[in-house]
């Protein structure tokens, strides 16, 4: 043990003295630590990623661990959040790529193709999630087997809880089985998941419709209700003509073809509207044979449905008319023949922020046609409910929790939020399964943020500000290419229904998560421990054996001085400088 | 192994021999290939050091006395501007009895801008308590790196290794490059008994009151003094494993010689052929050359020249208000020797003029015609 005791040495010749100016006892009583007016702590903080992600998940974690190579952890902590790592890796939108701080450095990180990636390694190894039983006496019904009903079933289950999960149709999945074709969304993904979340004791009743064969006084015996019925009526054209045969709208299309049926549909299809349904139906009516047109009264750059879904359908040749609207279906002898469409042009901007489109006098014109699907949206159909339980503007009414105007009645998914997305349905139904939980308990709520914002089930302690572009230390981070994107050739999709996108290999799934700047989160570069001038950074657990412990370094505050330098050398800011006066007190 | 290298490559060479573990430089020409070279060994592993890039030469020797504080080898390179901006941190690596070893290319100061050579940027350095060396040619700049590691280490004072712009720098010769293995046998590891160790922290360079500087700034001399012996010894083993000897100081053709040329650098291989002339007309003509200026070996020195008539010292560089260098220095060290010959000093070939065999003739032929020199400073070809 050196001393820590100073000493004073008196020389009495200049042969005792050392030969540079050098002290001859320790320096370790001299705690330089002392003179720190600011100190430096590991706070990591929310990355760009996870801030957009409406389910919750912990993106930066996952990719971490990825980039590690243990993918098993990754899959666990990525199913933590979020029970669809599957389904959302093919079919969200992914906000999270679109809020990436490496867009500026090589392009956003592929996070959905790792998502994706790690549900079907997991998989192809055979793993299957843990089963579980629930632990609580509580059961708690769920209506409507959507993204938004599961997600919260899955939530609930994990608190214990048990559920009871009632679907209208013959199986269970809502739009994800229904209205997402199987080129996008293959099916054994899809049951894969949804067994998943049955295997924890979740009882799923099918072929149980609300108003139909499952009456409200049922479900009011339950302590809590989670309604999650989607938008399931779609919304009409508007112009006359529209009941002619020939004309059936985007989604019942979806429906039924998804379902195995035959649908009859004429040469030349033409689509109307610009969201995901219009792109599905467009690519569907390709897949049957059809010349394809889609007509959507704005541009493209204001397309609802997501890029890659248009330039897909692009590839497999559906042609797309912009700037134009149908102001009258033709029909002759009851039968479609046609549209009767206007020229439209872009105005002022409306309420969401799009141009108004507008129409141009005289440039009408006709567009042939022998089926025509619109696909301009859907909306709730609340038949079936109390009315003790609330609706505004056609949607089921809720707090930020979930809590409906009913006591005991929540609310979630599309049916009330409307934003239409999978992981903003899945967030909604996290959101809610944990107030459920609260409630059952007699918890009081906290503070929720407003959707799509997330909350996470397994929080771990991070600041909420979200780190910039701007705040990361560029001088440690290189420009990477993302990697392209496997499709299977345009000409090849479409004589089957298998799936259009190929996913990433294992090696670029890591290249992926090794690319990752790891926003605000630390991911044990060692900068801060090699550029501490005051050697006073030191790692935790045994790193020789693989066993850091977290958070992965500490500071030994008897010698820090308080320079800073870790703080301003940490490529991700992860760590903060804060007033020792704040510590002292 | 021989190989036609320059001698900035000689210098880097040297460095990867003596396996220099913490390379830190910042380029400037004409050193630039040095640090060039010895980057592409890091970078291909066949030198297994840190190479350090910096933003400055001050940062450059600040990074060497760091690595040295804590027992690596450390070796860097400058020139001119770059080797007084570096000033500071001599003295710190020397005060703080760090053996960094430079390759120092001499380089006239600015302004005006001078690439070429003249030894003012070094000889200004001269009170730093670095020792420094002054090679003739590429091989001799080789061998002297490592000699250089061997005395620094042993009496823990950095050396520099100085060599002149292009005429050596950039100009190739056949140079033997020594088998590593003889080169580890001749130059251990170094281990410094007092170093910067995380477990054991000690302070270093602190405050030191009047108490113990005194003791300090004569420990340094007595390094210096000590530095000499070393020196020698180190160039006798030196001699013994690889067969060739420098000397500290060099004398050639000083037989009976009644005038000797006192040379430094590449005029010294001119000088030679000079005497070789001379001597061949019947002139008692030598040259005395010195390798080693600090420390300055004042023994060698007058052994070498109380014999002569007549000293004439050629100097490419300048002290203002005083004279060339190593005539101050030679006129210096006569003054302890019981014959004291007139001393010519010659200021020639500045800023990288050329030093011809007719300009040292010239040289030659005023110190004959001369019983004492006219002025202080004999200028060589100024346009006056």
């Amino acid at each position: 043990m050196p001393e820590r005791e100073a000493r004073v040495i008196v020389f009495r010749s200049v042969e005792e003295m050392p030969p540079m100016p050098v002290s001859l006892g320790t320096t370790l009583y001299n705690k330089t630590g002392s003179w720190r007016y600011i100190r430096p702590v590991y706070r990591e903080r929310t990355p760009p990623c996870s801030h957009a992600c409406p389910a919750g998940e912990d993106i930066v974690a996952y990719l971490g661990l990825v980039a590690d190579g243990r993918f098993r952890e990754a899959w666990e902590c990525l199913r933590r959040e979020n029970p669809f790592p599957g389904v959302c890796g093919r079919v969200c939108p992914h906000p999270c790529e679109a809020n990436c701080n490496r867009e500026r450095l090589g392009g956003a990180i592929a996070i959905h193709e790792v998502e994706r990636f790690l549900s079907d390694w997991a998989a192809e190894q055979g793993i299957v999630p843990a089963p579980g039983q629930p632990t609580r006496p509580e059961r708690v019904a769920v209506v409507g087997s959507g993204p938004a009903g599961l997600s919260c079933a899955y939530h609930l289950a994990l608190q214990g809880y048990p559920v009871t999960v009632y679907e209208a149709d013959a199986l269970p999945g809502g739009m994800l089985r229904t209205g997402i074709p199987s080129y996008r969304l293959p099916r054994e993904v899809l049951n894969r998941e949804i067994a998943a979340i049955e295997a924890l004791g979740v009882e799923i009743r099918t072929g149980m419709r609300l108003g139909g064969n499952l009456s409200w006084d049922e479900l009011a015996t339950y302590p809590a209700v989670f309604l999650a019925l989607g938008q399931q009526r779609s919304r009409a054209l508007g112009v006359p003509g529209e009941e002619a045969e020939g004309v059936l709208h985007g989604l019942d299309f979806l429906k039924r073809v998804n379902r195995g049926e035959t649908v009859p549909i004429g040469r030349r299809v033409v689509v109307v509207g610009g969201g995901n349904t219009a792109m599905d139906a467009a690519r569907v009516a390709r897949r049957l044979g059809a010349e394809v047109t889609v007509v959507y009264r704005r541009s493209r750059a204001e397309m609802p449905a997501i890029a890659e879904e248009v330039e897909e359908a692009e590839e497999e040749g559906v042609t797309f008319l912009f700037l134009a609207a149908p102001l009258e279906v033709l029909v002759e002898q009851g039968h479609v023949r046609g549209l009767r469409a206007t020229r439209m042009r872009l105005g002022e901007p409306d309420a969401s922020g799009r141009r108004r489109p507008e129409p141009i006098p005289g440039s009408e014109f006709i567009l042939e046609a022998d089926t025509v699907l619109p696909a301009l949206g859907q909306e709730a159909d609340l038949e079936g409910l109390p009315p003790d339980v609330g609706v505004e503007a056609g949607r089921v009414r809720i707090e930020r929790s979930g809590e409906t105007t009913r006591r005991g009645v929540f609310a979630g998914g599309d049916v009330a939020t409307g934003l239409g997305t999978v992981t903003a349905a899945i967030g909604s139904g996290k959101r809610a399964a944990l107030a459920i939980g609260r409630f059952l308990r007699g918890e009081p709520q906290p503070e929720y943020p407003p959707l799509p914002e997330n909350v996470r089930a397994f929080p771990r302690p991070v600041l909420p500000e979200v780190v910039t572009f701007e705040e990361l230390n560029t001088a440690y981070l290189r420009r990477e290419p993302r990697p392209e994107a496997r499709l299977r050739p345009a000409g090849e999709r479409l004589h089957d229904w298998a799936e259009v996108r190929q996913g990433l290999e294992l090696e670029t799934a890591v290249a992926e998560g090794r690319r990752c700047f790891s926003c605000g989160t630390c991911n044990r570069c060692d900068n801060c421990l090699n550029f501490c001038p005051d050697i006073s950074v030191r790692r935790r657990g045994d790193w020789h054996a693989g066993h850091p412990t977290y958070p992965y370094y500490e500071f030994d505050y008897d010698y820090c001085k308080g320079c800073g330098v870790c703080a301003s050398e940490c490529p991700r800011h992860a760590i903060t400088m804060e007033e020792e006066l704040l510590w002292r007190r | 192994m021989e190989k036609v290298i320059t001698g900035n490559y000689a210098v880097s060479y040297g460095a990867k021999l003596a396996r220099a573990q913490v390379i830190a430089a910042y380029p400037i020409t004409p050193q630039t290939s040095i640090i060039e070279k010895l980057a592409a060994f890091c970078a291909d592993g066949e030198l297994d050091a840190v190479f350090i890039k910096v933003e400055s030469e001050h940062s450059a020797m600040a990074a060497c006395i760091g690595a040295s504080a804590t027992g690596a080898r450390a070796f860097t390179a400058t020139s001119g501007q770059g080797l007084l901006l570096m000033h500071e941190m001599l003295h710190w690596a020397a005060g703080g009895r760090h053996p960094v070893v430079m390759g120092a290319v001499n380089r006239g100061i600015a302004p005006g801008w001078s690439v070429w050579t003249e030894q003012s940027d070094t000889l200004a350095q001269r009170d730093t308590g670095w020792i420094q060396y002054y090679c003739e040619s590429n091989q001799e700049v080789l061998d002297t790196v490592i000699q250089a590691f061997k005395v620094a280490e042993t009496v823990l004072l950095p050396a520099m290794v100085v060599l002149d712009a292009f005429v050596l720098s950039h100009t190739s010769e056949v140079v033997d490059i020594p088998d590593q293995a003889e080169v580890d046998a001749y130059l251990p590891p170094f281990r410094p008994r007092w170093k910067l160790d995380v477990d054991d922290p000690h302070a270093f360079g602190a405050l030191v009151t009047p108490n113990e500087w005194f003791e300090l700034r004569y420990k340094i001399q007595q390094a210096m003094q000590e530095a000499l012996e070393v020196a020698r010894q180190a160039d006798e083993e030196f001699g013994r494993r690889f067969g060739r000897r420098w000397g500290v100081v060099e004398s050639y053709r000083m037989e009976g010689a009644e005038v000797a040329l006192v040379t430094s650098s590449t005029i010294t291989s001119t000088a030679r052929e000079v005497v070789d002339a001379m001597r061949q007309e019947g002139i008692p003509i030598g040259l005395v050359k010195v390798r080693l200026f600090r420390p300055f070996p004042v023994p060698d020195i007058i052994e070498a020249l109380s014999a002569v008539d007549k000293i004439a010292v050629l100097d490419r560089n300048l002290t203002f208000g005083q004279c060339g260098v190593f005539g101050e220095e030679i006129k210096a060290a006569l003054y302890d020797s019981p014959r004291r010959p007139p001393v010519f000093d010659f200021v020639l070939g500045l800023g990288g003029r050329d030093v011809t065999p007719a300009t040292i003739r010239q040289v030659a032929e005023y110190t004959l015609q001369h019983e004492t020199p006219e002025e202080r400073i004999i200028w060589v070809g100024v346009k006056r």
